[in-house]
């Protein structure tokens, strides 16, 4: 042993891998970055913003697909060249916990809140008519949406969607994080509710005071925008289909039990389609005989980002904290 | 090995402080957290505290990894009891139910850094320990000769370790 350090420690142990995400800039295609030197090895319970913490996954597995190939010339002094072809990567892994983010990255598309309906409205698949949303008074915050008197029709551990009215625009719509893409707005039916019905900006409500509701998690695009509104939500629903796809930055971090941390940062993860088990949307995790979990299936194509350290191509990064007195090498 | 004892011992220790300030025992007119370390103890006839965790450790073996370093694994029992808070001691099963879950509490997260208590403040031994979840086995009620009943269990965890890793 050299002095001062120990090999034991080079060998990373760990049971769990637990799983961050981040908004993209849909419009210029900007990732989240993780810093390593930045964010260095955070406390797992608190993630560094805007990491979003989706809890524990299992069975992840990365591929790549990138080919080293290579020929030799027939000339002895040639020698041989070597190239980088077909490159990619791809990830896969099953979300254990259910959730808004959850549901909307294995999904792949729009992700829909089901808002609270009037119950003489026709029936839908995703909900029908909207009952008229509440609008969010300024001095909000992404834990506490000032109502007014109006905050007495919610109650504790309703769920709530917080975004703008749908003004007809085009492109992407959801204040802070993309949630669909409107190519026409007939194609949405010129709802107004349209964006409440796809935004990210979910929360719970862990309490109501005489005018504002408390939130027991921030909205994850942070405080509501000017004329954003606040409606029920009674449940989330993807679909099969949908013309939008769901680009996110990923981390995974083993959780180091013994020796040190490993990251895979992925900057830009975009829907895969088809898993290494066929189209499975969901896998079944037995935890005890005739019971099982049941787990969200989700599969992703890594898109490429170029590192400007060296202008090289990158699909993903893997970084090592090394335990205290670990050897090097 | 002494090592990871200690470190398991003080994780729990500091953690079942920390969660639950007010499960304590008395021991020589100290107040204490309620967990310790059978054999840590002076030697005595006088029947065991109640509401407290006792530590045990039993049978080691070395797992199948590979490395300068073996890795052990080392069962450890943990033995709690309690005879409720009511006189008639009806709550007994709701009291040990909340022991219950105070030993699940402190055993989040499974792992620990291994330090030596040897030195003060302790020193980094440079690995990490780490355990199973909890398995609690079946409570079992014992009556008393003043007549009144206790409830225990034995909790059992698998600890693992590297043998000591003493860098100098």
């Amino acid at each position: 042993m050299i002095q001062g350090t120990t090999r034991a420690g080079m060998m990373p142990v760990a049971r769990r891998l637990r799983t961050y995400f981040a908004p993209i800039d849909r419009v210029s295609g900007t990732p989240t970055v993780f810093d390593p030197a930045k964010h260095g090895a955070f406390p797992l319970d608190d993630p560094p913003s805007p990491w979003i913490d989706l809890g524990w996954i299992e069975n992840f597995e990365q591929q790549s697909e990138t080919r080293i190939e290579g020929f030799e010339t027939s000339r002895m002094d040639a020698g041989a060249v070597q190239f980088r072809a077909d490159r990619g990567a791809r990830v896969e892994f099953d979300f254990r916990e259910w959730g808004k983010l959850q549901m909307a990255l294995a999904g792949g598309s729009e992700h829909l809140n089901v808002l609270a309906a009037d119950p003489e409205s026709g029936a839908q698949p995703a909900g029908g008519s909207a009952l008229p949303a509440i609008a969010v008074l300024e001095g909000s915050t992404a834990t506490e949406l000032l109502l007014g008197a109006a905050a007495g029709t919610f109650v504790k551990n309703d769920l709530v969607a917080v975004d703008v009215d749908y003004q007809q625009n085009l492109g992407y719509v959801g204040s802070a994080i993309a949630g669909a893409y409107v190519r026409d707005p007939m194609e949405v039916g010129r709802d107004i509710n349209f964006v409440r019905r796809v935004t990210f900006n979910v929360g719970r409500v862990s309490q109501v005071t005489a005018n504002s509701l408390l939130l027991a998690q921030p909205l994850a695009g942070g405080r509501p925008s000017p004329g954003a509104g606040v409606q029920r939500v009674v449940a989330f629903v993807d679909r099969e289909g949908g013309a939008f796809l769901q680009e996110w930055s990923a981390l995974f971090v083993w959780e180091a039990e013994s020796g040190g941390r490993v990251c895979f940062y992925y900057p830009r993860l975009a829907p895969a389609g088809n898993t290494k088990n066929g189209l499975a949307r969901e896998t079944k995790s037995e935890i005890g005989s005739g019971t099982s979990a049941l787990a969200l299936h989700a599969s992703f194509r890594a898109v490429p980002i170029r590192d400007e350290i060296d202008g090289a191509i990158a699909h993903y990064y893997r970084s090592y904290f090394p335990t205290a007195m670990s050897a090097v090498y | 090995m002494q090592f990871a004892k200690d470190s398991f011992y003080i994780a729990l220790r500091e953690r079942l402080q920390s969660l639950n300030p007010s499960r304590t025992i008395e021991r020589n007119g100290v107040s204490r957290p309620a967990i310790l370390v059978a054999e840590n103890e002076l030697p005595s006839s006088a029947p065991r505290s109640l509401d407290a965790y006792y530590i045990e450790f039993g049978e080691v073996v070395p797992t199948k990894s590979q490395g300068e370093q073996p890795l052990m694994c080392m069962e450890c029992f943990l033995w709690y009891q309690t005879q409720g808070d009511s006189e008639s001691a009806i709550d007994r099963g709701r009291k040990l139910g909340l022991l219950d879950l105070d030993l699940m509490a402190i055993c989040e997260p499974p792992y620990a850094r291994k330090r030596n208590f040897l030195v003060s403040p302790s020193a980094d031994l440079g690995t990490g320990i780490f355990w199973s979840t909890p398995v609690l086995e079946a409570a079992k009620e014992r009556a008393m000769v003043d007549g009144s009943r206790q409830i225990e269990r034995w909790a059992r965890v698998l600890l693992y370790f590297y043998a000591e890793v003493i860098p100098q």
